[in-house]
């Protein structure tokens, strides 16, 4: 089969002949934007939910959280504020890869690991103490709901990003062919963009 | 030291042994996808366990969260794991030279290469229009079997349990594991074609995608097995009757969510190759109306379907984690519910028709030996009926207490729907309008569809009108519409395009006169089966019950009646279809003179499609004008590519 395969093609390529560029952007740009089209619905679909308990419903809480409970608005603040340093350091280490700085990829890459696992750490430390559990009332399921997809996500974006470290460290990556930074990179900041909204909404207002 | 990257482009292929020297135990395929599953089954097993034995949690087995942890979440990866879909990725992020596996897993040489991860758009456009007839079938067979406890009022045959259960999975397997899939299944093995493409954007992603789909069918029939039955909440599954339901409807809820995913990622993928891989000079407004279609179609997918996985995750959270989304004495929200999965299932509507629109465009378009008439309209009025069918969700919900100022501002829009529907119904009776009509196979069928679609769209909108809602609501008169758009309209496209790309996709011609007598045998049975439901539906039969008033007797056993000699017609396609592919005369290249790209290659088309990416110089449906031509092809071209014009 490879056989076949080499003489049809030279034997140093994987996959289809290439087709036909048609437009401008990379397949696999376009692909991580329409992915994040249907993560940004997902989310989507909790605001939703966090519009029904909260506004729609004719036995919406007057206060939110509903007293005696409240959010750890100060602890979720710093939180915020590590994802959002990660946002930087996630950018550093790609400009770092197209000026072929390898150095700066792999410490950009780590810190952006580091600051991600801060913020689940905390965010689980956060949820121990929290003082309210999953079945205490639709605002508790809220808060779980979207928090909890958040973490997901951060979750996902960290496995992303440790395969783009590992590769990073073994040598892949060049000022030419960086796409395996550039992709986890945007959905990096997609679920940093995503945490600003979901501070807001659920903890803030 | 070589600085790799990127998929397409690696350097050295390298030191793995090849695939098929492994043990059989080790190699992708069957006897590794069962151990993984059972190793992942075990895996989330003993994880819900542990977890639940740390926090102190009573019972430590709590099978409700282990079956949905291991056995709907875990052990399906696993299946994927060992079937071979994530080698490649595996290889690739940890940084080890991938293996040259994609030619090997490319094209289809013997039957066994149906069975594997396959890359090739064509090989996986055919494995999915197998599975998805496969859970036809079933579908089919339970509406007999509900349709034999419906032939007379009283209890024949089962309890109301298990009625409900054979109704729910019926519509469960119809909608996401048959015409979603089915239409996913022929726009994969036409639209690279059409679009002059060797294959889609992301093969491997491709394959992942169908290979979600029998497990999502999967798991919905496996709920019969689970104590108390299947899930019996109709395919719909509202809250906060589906929290409550015996462990049945979680196969329910993730069986969405796999086939949901399937969905997404294939639409997405779509839409990169459409966008990206287009060959020269095909421009949008030079793209077959079935790649607009589609094109339109991923786009409702992307958009839409993310809201139908937050809906069975809340519902799934109720159950699984007692959280109260739809629990209004702790201050959950019931109607929520509604408001979310309809506004994805609304535009689900359109995802199960428009791929259908546009295969009727093409047949009838070649059929009829002129140009579609007002192409630009008919591309513009898929993209109207896009914006549009975001904003009908509620009328589904006229009935279920939302609130009253909703409701007339969504009858309007649903009535503004008719619009572009009618202009693209219009634009096919003008492309009829002095046409050379040659009445073979798939023009039966989309002559068929056409009138019934509109009968359909017809009680369709009567049905928007608030006071008929309020009457017709819950009767079998809704039952009717739906089966006037989803089996009149939708599947009889899938028939059609099923018999117009035949020749394309196994290279040889089925039989005609079979062809036209399935046609007519579902045509006939198909309205004896569905119209008196109209009737019965509007004098008050109730939909979703097994018993009903004597007064009903007659008609319904007339229904059921009719409803299996439908069922018997489709025996006749299968034995075509099956017959035909392997003893069918061989077909020409382009049997229809069509002039898209796909019928410009051999039947089936060579491995990579085109040996030369073709130039895209004119219209697609340029029939009967003197010197048009779609495309040049060079060196892959056949001598009936030439006259496809005359």
């Amino acid at each position: 089969m490879s056989a076949h395969a080499e003489a049809l093609h030279g034997g140093d390529h994987h996959g289809p002949p290439p087709a036909n560029q048609s437009s401008r952007i990379a397949p696999t740009i376009l692909g991580m934007f329409l992915f994040i089209g249907t993560e940004a619905m997902l989310f989507g679909s909790f605001f939703a939910a966090y519009f029904f308990v909260r506004v729609v419903n004719p036995d919406a809480p007057s206060t939110w959280p509903p007293a005696p409970n409240e959010f750890p608005q100060f602890v979720a603040g710093i939180n915020t504020a590590i994802l959002v340093t990660s946002s930087f350091t996630m950018h550093w280490a790609l400009q770092s890869i197209k000026r072929n700085n390898r150095r700066g990829l792999q410490a950009g890459l780590l810190l952006t690991i580091l600051m991600g696992t801060a913020f689940l750490l905390t965010q689980f430390i956060e949820y121990a103490h929290i003082g309210f559990n999953t079945s205490d009332g639709a605002f508790a399921s809220v808060f779980f709901g979207l928090t909890g997809l958040h973490g997901a996500h951060v979750l996902v974006g960290l496995l992303l990003l440790t395969f783009a470290a590992n590769r990073a460290f073994r040598g892949h990556y060049s000022p030419e062919h960086h796409h395996g930074v550039e992709l986890p990179g945007i959905y990096w900041h997609f679920v940093d963009v995503m945490w600003i909204v979901v501070y807001v909404t659920v903890y803030l207002i | 030291m070589s600085v790799i990257e990127h998929t397409s482009h690696d350097a050295g292929h390298g030191s793995g042994a090849p695939p098929n020297r492994r043990n059989i135990l080790m190699r992708p395929g069957f006897v590794r996808a069962a151990w993984c599953f059972a190793l992942f089954f075990l895996v989330g097993l003993y994880l819900v366990a542990g977890i639940r034995w740390l926090a102190g949690w009573d019972p430590v087995y709590d099978w409700n969260i282990i079956v949905l942890v291991g056995g709907l979440t875990l052990a399906p990866i696993g299946f994927l794991l060992g079937l071979g879909s994530f080698d490649y990725w595996l290889y690739w992020i940890s940084g080890r030279p991938t293996i040259p596996d994609d030619h090997a897993n490319h094209g289809a040489h013997t039957w066994k290469d149906y069975f594997k991860v396959n890359t090739d758009h064509k090989v996986i456009g055919v494995q999915y229009l197998v599975t998805t007839f496969i859970f036809f079938t079933l579908g089919g067979l339970m509406a007999m079997l509900f349709r034999a406890e419906l032939a007379q009022p009283g209890m024949q045959f089962m309890d109301n349990q298990t009625y409900n259960g054979l109704v729910s999975m019926h519509a469960a397997l119809m909608i996401f594991v048959f015409i979603i899939p089915a239409f996913a299944g022929l726009a994969n093995f036409a639209v690279p074609l059409m679009l002059g493409a060797p294959d889609m954007a992301f093969p491997r992603l491709n394959a992942l995608s169908f290979w979600f789909l029998p497990i999502a069918g999967t798991m919905f029939l496996c709920s019969f097995l689970a104590p108390g039955g299947a899930f019996a909440t109709g395919w719909t599954s509202y809250a906060p009757l589906a929290s409550e339901q015996p462990i049945g409807q979680i196969f329910f809820n993730m069986g969405v969510q796999w086939a949901g995913a399937s969905s997404i990622l294939t639409a997405l993928n779509f839409l990169v190759t459409i966008i990206t891989m287009r060959a020269p000079g095909m421009t949008f407004w030079r793209m077959p109306l079935l790649v607009w279609a589609n094109f339109t179609t991923s786009l409702l997918v992307v958009i839409a379907t993310p809201f139908i996985a937050g809906s069975q995750f809340f519902v799934m959270f109720d159950r699984i984690m007692h959280t109260s989304f739809f629990v209004p004495a702790d201050g959950g929200y019931v109607l929520g519910y509604q408001h979310i999965f309809w506004f994805y299932s609304h535009p689900a509507v359109y995802i199960m028709i428009l791929p259908g629109f546009g295969i009727i465009s093409e047949i009838i378009s070649v059929m009829s030996r002129k140009p579609i008439f007002g192409y630009r309209l008919m591309a513009m009025s898929l993209l109207g009926i896009l914006v549009l069918g975001f904003s009908v969700w509620a009328h589904h919900m006229f009935v279920a207490g939302m609130a009253d100022w909703l409701r007339v501002p969504m009858m309007i829009s649903t009535l503004l729907i008719a619009v572009p529907t009618g202009v693209k119904v219009f634009s096919w009776l003008a492309t009829l309008w002095e046409g050379r009509i040659k009445l073979n196979t798939p023009m039966l069928f989309s002559l068929g569809f056409i009138s019934m679609f509109v009968i359909g769209g017809l009680s369709g909108i009567y049905l928007a009108s608030v006071p008929i809602t309020i009457h017709a609501s819950d009767t079998y008169f809704i039952v009717a519409h739906i089966h006037y758009v989803l089996f009149g309209g939708s599947v009889l496209t899938v028939f059609a395009g099923i018999y117009y790309w035949f020749p394309k996709m196994t290279g040889r011609m089925y039989n005609e006169r079979l062809g036209k007598l399935h046609f007519w045998l579902t045509f006939i049975s198909f309205n004896l089966t569905f119209f008196p439901m109209h009737w019965v539906g509007l004098v008050g039969m109730p939909r979703r019950v097994a018993d009903y008033s004597d007064r009903f007797a007659d008609l319904n056993l007339f229904v059921t009646i009719s409803s299996f000699a439908l069922g018997a017609s489709v025996v006749v396609f299968f034995y075509n279809m099956i017959v035909s592919w392997a003893r069918g005369p061989i077909a020409e290249s382009n049997p229809w003179r069509a002039m898209t790209l796909e019928w410009q290659v051999s039947s089936p088309p060579p491995i990579f499609n085109f040996d030369e990416i073709p130039q895209v110089v004119g219209g697609p449906y340029e029939y009967g004008v003197p010197g048009a031509r779609h495309a040049i092809l060079t060196g892959g071209g056949t001598p009936a590519a030439k006259e496809a014009h005359a």
